[in-house]
């Protein structure tokens, strides 16, 4: 590719969206966990709704959609299905979670674990554990976005460049404006995303079929590759107990920069309002897998699935495009890995250091902030430059801990008697099987390992917190205030908490 | 500690947590092998057409939650 327009409107989306997250302080300071953490709990329903749509639309949306599209079919809807469960999700738990934090102060998940079973010990383990799933996929997004940038410059910006470049543009208004940065750079990303996915989407369809319908991509898909349509997919690997099971590991997969979302919220009511309409933000995926769909046929002979999008783009459509592609695809990984190192340095701070170096609230605001640094530059860029092969089993077993941490929350919003060495147990039980049949024996019998963990820590939970003493009454009823406000319902009759 | 479980306390709650039920079920095994055929409605696979029909229920179902909750005054 020899224009420099893909590169020059691919650099400058970075140096809007390093505007705009740089003029998101409006001169505040940043140094408390409230302001920097949680943006001052201030957050309106239009920015929470564009903030949670572009931070669970990364690159996959972009490249690993389409590319699962290109190889397997229409198994790849199984993503806009379980985003939009996570929007009922947020719906029922957001506001709750949100009263928590204004009314105990929490800025993190684990802060609210840590109190619901008074255990800082619990509280740690759980934000360095969450640390290494959204490490992980922080690494993953960067690769990404230093992919983008090598692709855009024609091979002028290697990935190493790539790398360096993307996190110091992240770090300088993460640093600076915080949860802020990432709530004003995500709306500006979400509205990007959707024009640049349709634009691209429609161009694509209309140079592959001469219309702008969809029907003709499908339509020779019927004739030729039929396959593609149904499940388990042109692979054969997407069987029906895989896509339920996935669906609903993710859909209790609660990640930490999502409960800082819900949290920076200005009341629980903007909470549901944007949960509510968060479903219709995944109409932004359709157009990039339809284009995947085009690539069966248009490029049968594609070395890596999720390229199809950028080979295509660069194939048949004008220069401006591949630059907006370019922007579009960058802004997708970026405002999915900025909350994930964000969140990454606020839990570490507040939830591992805090209490160890027993530090005053003070300078944890100061150290939430500093510590982006070491997380991006020493950790971070070194594993996306080296690109480990295990990255991406290091992600999965991430992902599979998260749902691990679901009796955590049981004991949060629907159970009482929930005690913490019962969450404890289940959490490792849970892990433990989860590792191992993600490492092992991959997914047995085509279940997700992370439902197969499910399935032993529940019971260990439940049995282990019946056995074990339960958290200080005056504690669970102040949680129980807001989980459950109208009560219980016990034995067919209503309780007061 | 007494009390069990949280669960719905009014008859609009437990509609809304049925319909919460209803809605994951529709987007996973059994239901979806109903709609796992090769064939087009309004020119896109039945799979797709299904899946963003569960995804607008899912808008509809939060609406309605909505009302429920503002009507109850409580959150």
């Amino acid at each position: 590719m020899n224009s420099p327009w893909p590169l020059l409107i691919t650099l400058t989306y970075v140096a809007i969206a390093m505007v705009i997250g740089l003029r998101a302080r409006a001169g505040r300071s940043m140094n408390s966990l409230e302001e920097w953490g949680v943006a001052g709990r201030s957050m309106g329903p239009v920015t929470l709704y564009l903030l949670i749509a572009a931070g669970s639309v990364s690159a996959y949306t972009f490249m690993g959609a389409p590319g699962w599209a290109y190889s397997k079919g229409v198994a790849v809807f199984y993503v806009a299905i379980y985003l939009s469960y996570l929007a009922l999700v947020a719906w029922y738990f957001g506001p709750k979670v949100w009263q928590f934090g204004e009314q105990f102060g929490h800025v993190t998940q684990a802060s609210a674990i840590s109190d619901r079973y008074q255990s800082p010990a619990l509280g740690a383990l759980a934000a360095l554990v969450m640390a290494i799933g959204s490490i992980a996929y922080a690494v993953l997004q960067t690769i990404g976005s230093a992919y983008i940038l090598f692709v855009m410059s024609g091979g002028l910006i290697p990935i190493w460049l790539g790398v360096v470049l993307v996190l110091a543009c992240i770090a300088v208004y993460l640093y600076a404006s915080g949860q802020r940065a990432i709530g004003r750079t995500n709306a500006f990303q979400g509205v990007l995303m959707l024009i640049v996915a349709w634009a691209v989407g429609l161009w694509a369809v209309h140079s592959a079929t001469g219309g702008l319908s969809f029907a003709g991509v499908f339509e020779r898909i019927q004739a030729e590759h039929s396959e593609f349509l149904t499940l388990p997919g042109a692979g054969g690997d997407m069987s029906f107990s895989f896509w339920t099971t996935s669906i609903i590991v993710s859909m209790f997969s609660f990640m930490p920069p999502v409960w800082t979302q819900w949290m920076s919220a200005s009341s629980a009511r903007t909470i549901r309002r944007s949960a509510t309409w968060l479903p219709t933000y995944y109409v932004v995926i359709l157009p990039m897998v339809v284009v995947g769909f085009i690539g069966i046929f248009s490029l049968p002979e594609l070395a890596r699935a999720d390229t199809v999008v950028l080979e295509y783009a660069m194939q048949h459509l004008p220069v401006v495009l591949v630059g907006l592609l370019g922007a579009g695809t960058l802004a997708a990984s970026m405002s999915s890995s900025e909350p994930f190192i964000h969140s990454v340095s606020l839990s570490l701070s507040k939830d591992v250091l805090q209490p160890v170096l027993k530090l005053s609230d003070g300078v944890t605001g100061k150290l939430a902030r500093l510590l982006i640094l070491p997380i991006m530059f020493l950790v971070v860029a070194p594993l996306a430059i080296a690109e480990p092969g295990s990255l991406v089993m290091i992600l999965l077993v991430g992902l599979g801990f998260a749902s691990q941490v679901l009796p955590a929350f049981i004991g949060m919003f629907f159970w009482p008697r929930a005690s913490r060495l019962g969450v404890m147990a289940g959490i490792v039980a849970g892990f433990l099987i989860t590792v191992a049949f993600t490492t092992l024996w991959p997914h047995p019998m085509g279940i997700h390992a992370g439902f197969w963990g499910l399935m032993l820590n529940l019971p260990v939970f439940v049995a282990v917190s019946l056995i074990t003493p339960a958290t200080h009454a005056e504690v669970v009823e102040r949680f129980f205030r807001i989980a459950a406000p109208r009560g219980f319902t016990q034995r067919g009759r209503r309780a007061a908490v | 500690m007494e009390r069990l479980l949280v669960l719905p306390t009014s008859r609009a709650g437990w509609g809304l947590f049925i319909a919460f039920v209803v809605l994951v079920l529709a987007g996973t095994w059994p239901v979806i092998g109903w709609v796992n055929r090769a064939t087009l409605v309004m020119g896109l696979p039945l799979l797709v057409v299904w899946s963003y029909l569960v995804i607008f229920a899912c808008v509809v179902v939060m609406l309605i939650g909505n009302r429920i909750v503002e009507r109850d005054d409580h959150e």
